[in-house]
């Protein structure tokens, strides 16, 4: 499947949303290929640069930055998306000691700057924004995101991927948007952090023709926006035992998904035997034990159970992001699912019935 | 000064002030907040939840056992069955705790003014109960004909024996025990059946009409003593359950917890049956 689509749900599309400072219909904001390096020192101005990069396993993955050079601008998707960032895989949420109590962990201590995400992956981070910062803000997660600057870079989809555009909610989805042309880049602000960047920075800016307009969505997408909008939880498709006779709990699915936030929080004694730390991890709703309570009962013990569990986060929502799709169609899942587990088959099969 | 977004994230220090064993594994703890400010403002309703933090073990959601109380303490009947409670019961009075909350939806008792009263509790599901039915006792006048028939898997797993004798000479209420298996020693001083709990529903006579159901019990109670219910004439508007579910966080954003689209930690613990029957899983 070779299409680009609108990003999922919530977010109008990139083309009425990225303000080009333009004049007679040409960009002032070009930047030219070789003044990347330049650009991206600016940038350092704000924290420490990191950016898509192919680590020494040959693994696409964002990582800190030294250089221009160290940048893989042609990456498709990374393996790990960017909520790495705002939630680590397993990060101290509170510290205890008996004189103290419990405690926030001190914040963390630098800025990072974010260069080179995918529409995909900006739109997944607006999504973790809704979660951890619309009804009962995480402080934990406040502080990161605060210390976050994202540039976004525009990318070609593959056959995994159904997301060509970019959108933006409030507060916007990014600070920067680099959109990719012939040997360079247009550059837009979408905060006034991202304003302050192209403003100091415009002696190094030229004009260029504007982009082509925007890609049109695929019959994918509708189908999926049609069926999320119903309600649609595909009870009785024989696609659910399918998918769980072959599944091997492995998890990957929603390790790489950039909107999987479920974790766990676990606390351990620290060795002098007062002092604790708690921690949170990802988790993960394939697991046997992410329904299971003490003692033993599971609320879903079966597989094809969890499964269901995963689409209805995934594409219906819970609690205060019910009915947000939260797929942004990067594509991830699809490429990493060792036993070709597809959760867009459900929406395919929908298409098929049509007459 | 601390924000809302930390208080609901930073458990506050608590202090054991009282512990009653109630059988082998269960206790009734006594905690109150250490600080005068916090512990005076701690008010919840029957039926919500604390998030119980044990230093070096961790944290798990305790319903509350007792009636809000002016001063501020709070009860929690736990047993010993996981990795936080086994640690909670090597602590006694003076242990240090936290506290974040009360978390969650309980019993909608200022609607329930003027009806009738059943509560079904099943085993360690007494717990919640007995917040809501020390809570209707002591706005008593408040509320119409009170019952609560209470079952337990054998005499010597029934909790609150002395409570329960106190209840049953009681005058403003009916009581009803039953255990499913009958042993050679009988429960001291209190009238008890044998049979499943909903079987104590077959021998009463009692109008549905304005009575409300409060049940909680695990999962097999609820899917026959709803049957039950229903075919003595209450309407899944009148029967409220509270569900059990695992609950790491309480405020509906690490996401184990959900039943169908509802968060059991922010929509729950206590469900209206007609709210949730539709939903596949959900008892």
């Amino acid at each position: 499947m070779k299409c680009s689509t609108g990003l999922f749900g919530f977010l109008p599309r990139l083309r009425h949303v990225l303000h080009f400072r333009q004049v007679n219909g040409m960009s002032c904001n070009f930047l030219k290929d070789d003044s990347l390096q330049i650009f991206l020192d600016a940038l350092a101005a704000f924290g420490e640069v990191h950016g898509p990069v192919l680590t020494d396993d040959g693994v696409p993955a964002f990582a800190r930055i030294v250089s221009a050079a160290d940048l893989n601008l042609n990456y498709r998707r990374t393996l790990i998306p960017p909520k790495k960032y705002l939630m680590p895989p397993r990060e101290k949420v509170l510290d205890f000691s008996p004189d103290r109590g419990y405690q926030l962990p001190p914040p963390p201590d630098r800025n990072i700057v974010l260069f080179g995400l995918h529409p995909c992956d900006l739109a997944g981070i607006a999504y973790l924004d809704k979660v951890f910062t619309a009804t009962i803000p995480d402080p934990l997660y406040l502080r990161r995101r605060n210390n976050l600057f994202t540039a976004g870079l525009s990318c070609e989809p593959d056959e995994y991927c159904f997301c060509g555009e970019m959108g933006t909610g409030d507060p916007p989805l990014f600070d920067l948007f680099m959109h990719r042309v012939t040997e360079g880049f247009l550059i837009a602000a979408g905060s006034r952090r991202g304003e302050l960047v192209i403003s100091g920075f415009s002696t190094h800016l030229s004009e260029h023709e504007l982009p082509p307009p925007a890609r049109q969505a695929c019959d994918i997408e509708r189908a999926i926006l049609d069926a999320c909008a119903r309600g649609e939880t595909f009870q009785d498709s024989p696609l659910w035992d399918d998918f769980a006779d072959r599944c091997l709990s492995c998890g990957a699915c929603s390790l790489c998904c950039p909107t999987c936030y479920c974790f766990d929080v676990r606390e351990y004694g620290c060795l002098d035997g007062e002092t604790a730390e708690r921690l949170r991890e990802w988790d993960n709703c394939l697991f046997t034990e992410h329904g299971m309570v003490a003692g033993g009962l599971n609320f879903r013990k079966k597989r094809r159970e969890r499964f269901l569990y995963r689409y209805q986060h995934k594409y219906l929502g819970f609690g205060p992001v019910s009915s947000i799709v939260a797929c942004v169609g990067c594509g991830r899942c699809r490429a990493v699912c060792p036993v070709e587990i597809d959760l867009i088959d459900l929406f395919r099969e929908g298409i098929d019935e049509k007459p | 000064m601390k924000s809302h977004s930390e208080l609901t994230s930073v458990p506050l220090p608590a202090t054991i002030t009282g512990r009653r064993e109630l059988d082998r594994d269960t206790s009734l703890f006594q905690l109150l907040l250490d600080d005068e400010k916090a512990a005076r403002e701690f008010t919840f309703a029957p039926g919500q939840f604390i998030q119980l933090s044990v230093p070096a073990g961790g944290e798990a959601p305790i319903s509350l056992a007792s009636p809000p109380a002016d001063d501020g303490s709070m009860e929690l009947c736990v047993r010993r069955v996981g990795h936080v409670t086994s640690m909670l019961h090597e602590l006694d009075v003076g242990g240090r705790l936290g506290v974040r909350g009360p978390y969650g939806r309980g019993f909608p008792v200022t609607a329930w003014q003027g009806k009738n009263i059943l509560l079904l509790a099943g085993g360690l599901g007494i717990a919640p109960l007995r917040s809501l039915l020390y809570f209707i006792l002591l706005h008593r006048a408040e509320f119409g004909d009170l019952t609560l028939m209470y079952g337990a898997r054998e005499p010597s797993a029934i909790l609150f024996k002395e409570e329960l004798a106190e209840l049953s000479s009681r005058r403003d209420m009916h009581l009803f025990l039953t255990v499913d298996f009958a042993t050679d020693e009988p429960p001291e001083g209190l009238i008890c059946h044998t049979g499943l709990l909903p079987s104590l529903l077959k021998g009463v006579n009692f109008a549905t009409e304005n009575t409300i159901a409060a049940l909680c019990g695990p999962p097999a109670l609820y899917r026959c003593a709803i049957d039950e219910l229903q075919s003595f004439g209450f309407t899944p508007d009148s029967i409220f359950l509270s569900l059990e579910r695992r609950m790491k966080c309480g405020v509906g954003l690490c996401c184990h917890c959900a039943v169908g689209e509802l968060f059991c930690c922010t929509d729950g613990p206590v469900f209206r049956y007609a709210d949730i029957r539709e939903i596949r899983g959900a008892l």
